[in-house]
């Protein structure tokens, strides 16, 4: 039944599933090497597969959260191919995480990185942080539910440049659906240098695998549990039914709960009517706070207030009275940094603002947005 | 209708509300997503916005049915942006004239990339700046390239720069081999018009002063807007305004107005850095050998030397 | 020959009854319907309601910003943005000038903004011709916009005013195309009655749009990118559903309209000796009068013809069309349009005819007058005898079902 958004439970059976969680700009390499190799590897192990990019991410923007999927197949078994799969049921087996700071939050489309991933899921983090800790911020932040699954760690840019190849070793690791000489030769096949081959090997041996077994009770990240999704009411829209549906938005906390308040086409206005925020209020349905690696922190006794920050602060995100920064919006671009005349604003790891958590491969990342383009 | 210009002295006067506010799906550093900022907070509450696809459209796609815009705002398409500000701004005053709405000032701004108004035909621009419309503004954010798509080059790209269109290759190796289009002086050849001018991010205000001046100048105006672009120019999303200040004081993008039939620079760079202090912080250019960079400063240096005449006579002339 | 006198005519002639072209004719509609913005650019042969508009403006007549824009596409820009501010508007064009419109036309009802746009059909290029064809038309037939096709001045200038009422209602708020078949109806002058203004003022309204993009109402986003996971067919409904009630709010419109102007129309299908019709012709716009001529002919040598005439092609009025037509043995489709590789190789409203009546098939034959050739009347009376011998003995010349009547050499 193709028709179906969501395919029958004994065709997923068939079916394996890794997600990629990228930053636009900056992991659009890697993620697609990353699904490009697993594929190729699939193909070698008698496998129908696919690798994409999430339709709706392209075209990719700087630092914004992104997709990409690999789906194959049991031999013999043909891939569905829907351009997005709807996480609303229990399909991914595989996460992959490029950036721990994406821990610790919402992606553009996604509630938690939990939506849509099988209970016994394995999360491969390219992260420096030590797994107690990373399962400590999955708690915290992502997870609302049971996860009988694997927790695979790995500093990937140690082995290689590109960190497509130490996530591909330490996702074999717990993953077998393709093995370790499917991808070498996947590899060979697909020309890549031989670097590739030894990064994926010694990161298959380093990569720390923990067994998971946490219940959705012990999770801290339960208060997304349970918030009630507002009642569909055919009417017309005006600005009021629209506010009131923009709070919704707001404080749901799964995709699923999103998708639940997106209105039938009775409630919608005709010629595709919405509304903006009243002058001087934001844009509350979709904060942005997702896009940040580094946050942008002001020490005040060194403002001038000259307000040059908030003046050239292309999300909007320092209030002009206040000089203070908006966090649910900024995305971390660090151009107020730039423009302070006294230096009163210094770039820091968005992990360690929030969790005083130092993960080197973040470091790693912020270089690398800063060297661009050299 | 009379036409309110306020000038601003210091970014201390700013108002502090934004119309295109915060919440959107723009890079982290977005040249353009700023330039809209500001040129809205110096349009102000009363005033309509028409958006051309482009990467302003897409990039503005809305998550879950919401908006970041706190003022009328309307799509156009790509090749719409000047007969949608001309529709929109004749709308108004046939009502206002036939006393179906109230008398009062409605700001028109259309916001146009490089591909909606350098390209495709200047998408009727050259029809809006014919007419005698006062409160329409037309800004052109310039950012080299259709970013949305992923960077192809347009009529605007740098001369040298690499695109998706024009990648640098072993055969052809110099990229975009097109020099860019300067639309802000084709606007300004328009018999009548009364306010055209260039800008970009830096210096502060120069791009709201002249949005105000746009907008209060009588007639429709037009403002060709250079906004870096982090993903298309391969540059840290940082730098975004450093590099509009070293565009400027590269010379390699000239600020200045056109009014009333005057020509005149508002920033003259003294001493004008040489163009490797920009060109070699972007990756699209990382290709070019020292010899080529070289090549344009001098091709730079001899513009000058026109642009120099033209602020003396205040006469249009073609670098 | 008999020379009719006064009292043999059929109608009576009402004073106030002048000739003016059909050009003109719309022009004095939408002087009535006090548009607001009007965008012109020149293509023949509907360019002269805007010459005549143009006219107007100029000698004070009515108020209305009129653009001189710099092409088609900005044409129905400026009137799609015009009407979303909350303005009347007419905009119109021929030919190939609609094609280089078509983004803007398409997005226009994607919109579902009421803007009001005459097409005056003319074939299209290469090579550049004068002639009529309907398949410039009939290109937006899939875009949403209503479509409704006129016979002669006077049923454009009320189908006219009768376009903006439905189109700006707010069940249906769509975009509406007056078509008429080109220069026989823009160019030339038959008796038109105009209705003076205060008798339309009730039936015609001003336009109220809901959500006006205009900062006095607050801060409307209107056609936003989405992302068609969440919303995509959703919209599209809006538009079908509106397509959908238009049927009601037609019929209501022209019942109220022959109130107000004392003028009765049946509000989508036009019918000529149907009654006792055994071969019906089918067709849309000017050369039905022909149509009808050429019925009378055969009805005197036996054959029960009868004329149909389609006065909307969106909607497309099936219902009516089965009804009327499902006593007739064959139906046999007047055709200025042609659809290349089609079911058939034949002409488009010909396969949408029998796409209507798939519930009810009937024998049907396609008589095609394309690349802008005029028929002759003798074409039609050779259209009735091929229809009238296929239906008697289901033979036709060569066993075709589609012909190039005004063809010379074989048609193949």
């Amino acid at each position: 039944m193709i028709e179906e958004r969501k395919p029958s439970p004994n065709v997923l059976e068939d079916l394996f599933w890794v997600v990629i969680h990228g930053r636009g700009v900056w992991h659009t390499g890697s993620s697609t090497t990353l699904a490009r190799v697993l594929a190729m590897a699939g193909v070698i192990a008698g496998r129908e597969s696919y690798y994409y990019m999430r339709y709706d991410d392209s075209p990719e923007r700087v630092n914004i959260p992104m997709m990409f999927y690999v789906v194959m197949g049991n031999p013999r078994v043909e891939v569905l191919l829907p351009e997005e799969v709807e996480p609303v049921g229990r399909l991914f087996n595989a996460v992959v995480v490029m950036d721990s700071v994406s821990l610790l939050k919402e992606t553009s489309q996604r509630a938690t990185l939990f939506d849509g991933v099988k209970d016994d899921a394995v999360f491969v983090v390219n992260t420096g942080l030590t797994p107690p800790q990373v399962l400590a911020l999955l708690k915290k932040y992502q997870l609302t539910r049971d996860w009988f699954g694997k927790l695979v760690t790995v500093s990937a840019s140690k082995y290689h440049t590109n960190v497509a190849f130490g996530l591909i070793g330490a996702l074999l690791r717990a993953w077998d659906v393709v093995g370790l000489e499917d991808v070498l030769n996947a590899l060979e096949a697909l020309k890549i240098d031989e670097g590739a081959g030894e990064a994926i090997a010694s990161a298959y041996k380093d990569a720390s695998v923990t067994e998971v077994r946490i219940h959705a009770e012990e999770s801290g990240a339960t208060g997304r549990v349970g918030v009630k999704t507002p009642e569909f009411r055919p009417g017309p829209w005006n600005v009021e039914t629209y506010r009131e549906y923009q709070r919704a938005l707001s404080q749901a906390r799964s995709y699923e709960d999103r998708v639940k308040i997106m209105p039938r086409w009775e409630a919608m206005a005709p010629g595709l009517i919405e509304f903006g925020p009243p002058p001087g209020g934001k844009n509350i349905g979709f904060k942005t706070e997702f896009a940040r690696i580094e946050a942008p922190v002001i020490d005040k006794s060194k403002c001038v207030d000259c307000k040059l920050c908030s003046y050239f602060c292309p999300d909007g995100s320092i209030d002009f009275e206040s000089v203070e920064v908006d966090y649910e919006y900024c995305k971390g671009c660090g151009v107020c940094a730039r423009v302070c005349p006294t230096k009163a604003i210094r770039m820091v790891s968005e992990l360690e603002r929030v969790e005083g958590l130092n993960d080197p491969e973040l470091r790693r990342l912020a270089l690398v947005t800063r060297e661009y383009g050299y | 209708m009379s036409g309110e210009r306020r000038q601003f002295k210091s970014v201390k006067e700013v108002p502090p509300e934004d119309y295109y506010t915060s919440g959107r799906r723009t890079c982290a550093g977005c040249g353009p997503a700023l330039a809209y900022r500001l040129v809205l907070k110096a349009a102000g509450v009363n005033t309509v916005v028409l958006g051309p696809t482009g990467c302003m459209y897409v990039a503005n796609a809305h998550q879950f049915l919401t908006s970041p815009y706190a003022i009328p705002w309307f799509h156009t398409q790509l090749g719409g942006g000047g007969a949608a500000g001309v529709g929109t701004a004749a709308a108004f005053r046939a009502l206002m004239k036939k006393g179906k709405r109230r008398l009062e000032d409605v700001n028109v701004v259309v916001f146009g990339g490089d591909g909606g108004f350098a390209d495709i035909g200047f998408a009727g621009l050259s029809m809006g700046m014919s007419y005698d419309y006062p409160r329409l503004l037309y800004v052109l954010y310039d950012n080299e390239s259709y970013a949305n798509t992923g960077i192809q080059a347009s009529s605007t790209t740098p001369w040298g720069a690499t695109t998706t269109f024009t990648p640098s290759g072993k055969v052809r190796r110099i990229g975009n081999e097109r020099m860019k289009k300067n639309v802000a002086l084709i606007m300004a050849a328009h018999p009548g018009v009364r306010y055209v001018a260039t800008a970009t991010l830096w210096p502060p205000l120069d791009l709201m002063n002249k949005v105000s001046k746009g907008l209060g100048s009588g007639g429709p105006s037009f403002i060709h807007v250079l906004v870096p672009c982090p993903k298309g120019w391969f540059t840290p999303p940082d730098l975004t305004v450093e590099l509009s200040r070293l565009a400027v004081e590269t010379g390699l993008w000239v600020l200045w107005e056109h009014e009333n039939g005057r020509f005149r620079l508002t920033y003259k760079p003294s001493p004008r850095k040489h163009v490797k202090n920009y060109m070699q912080l972007q990756g699209r250019f990382a290709h070019l050998p020292a010899s080529e960079i070289d090549m344009i400063e001098e091709v730079t240096e001899r513009e000058w030397e026109i642009w120099a005449e033209m602020d003396r006579t205040g006469k249009l002339m073609v670098p | 020959m008999k020379v009719l006198t006064r009292t043999d005519l059929e109608a009576v002639q009402i004073p106030r009854k002048k000739p003016i072209t059909g050009a003109r004719a719309i022009a004095e509609a939408v002087k009535i319907a006090d548009v607001d913005v009007i965008a012109a650019y020149p293509i023949r042969p509907y360019t002269g309601v805007m010459n005549a508009l143009a006219e107007m403006i100029a000698n004070g007549e009515f108020a209305a910003e009129i653009i001189v824009a710099d092409s088609e596409h900005s044409q129905f820009e400026i009137a799609k943005h015009a009407s979303a501010v909350g303005a009347r508007t007419f905009v119109g064009s021929s030919g190939v000038g609609l094609l280089y419109a078509a983004e803007a036309i398409a997005v226009t009802a994607m919109d579902q903004l009421p803007v009001v746009a005459l097409a005056g059909c003319r074939a299209l290029d290469d090579p550049g011709n004068f002639g009529m064809e309907w398949n410039d038309t009939l290109f937006f037939r899939d875009s949403g916009w209503l479509v409704s096709w006129a016979k002669d001045p006077q049923e454009a200038l009320d189908m006219t005013l009768v376009a903006y009422r439905v189109a700006e209602d707010r069940r249906v708020m769509l975009p509406h195309f007056i078509v008429v078949d080109g220069a026989t109806i823009t160019h030339i002058a038959a008796p038109v009655d105009t209705p003076p203004k205060e008798d339309v003022t009730e039936f015609l309204p001003p336009y109220r749009p809901h959500y006006p993009l205009d900062p006095a109402q607050g801060p409307v986003t209107k056609a936003q990118h989405i992302a068609p996971s969440l919303i995509g067919p959703e919209q599209r409904k809006h538009v079908d559903v509106a397509m959908k009630r238009s049927r009601d709010v037609i019929a209501e419109a022209w019942r109220d309209y022959a109130d107000y102007v004392r003028r009765t129309y049946d509000p989508f299908i036009e019918t000529f000796h149907m009654d006792d019709a055994e071969i019906a012709l089918v067709t849309m716009g000017a050369y039905t009068v022909n149509a009808l001529h050429a019925v009378k002919e055969v009805r005197r040598d036996g054959i029960k013809a009868g004329v149909v005439r389609l006065r909307y092609f969106r909607p497309f009025p099936a219902w009516d069309l089965e009804k009327v037509l499902s006593g007739v043995g064959g139906i046999g489709v007047l055709d200025f349009s042609y659809s290349f590789g089609s079911p058939d190789s034949a002409g488009v409203v010909f396969n949408e005819v029998r796409a209507a009546m798939y519930g009810n098939p009937k024998p049907a034959l396609d008589f095609l007058f394309l690349g802008g050739r005029e028929p002759k009347p003798a074409d039609f009376v050779k259209a009735l005898k091929v229809l009238h011998k296929y239906v008697r003995t289901g033979d036709t010349p060569e066993g075709k079902r589609v012909f190039w009547l005004t063809l010379r050499g074989e048609d193949v």
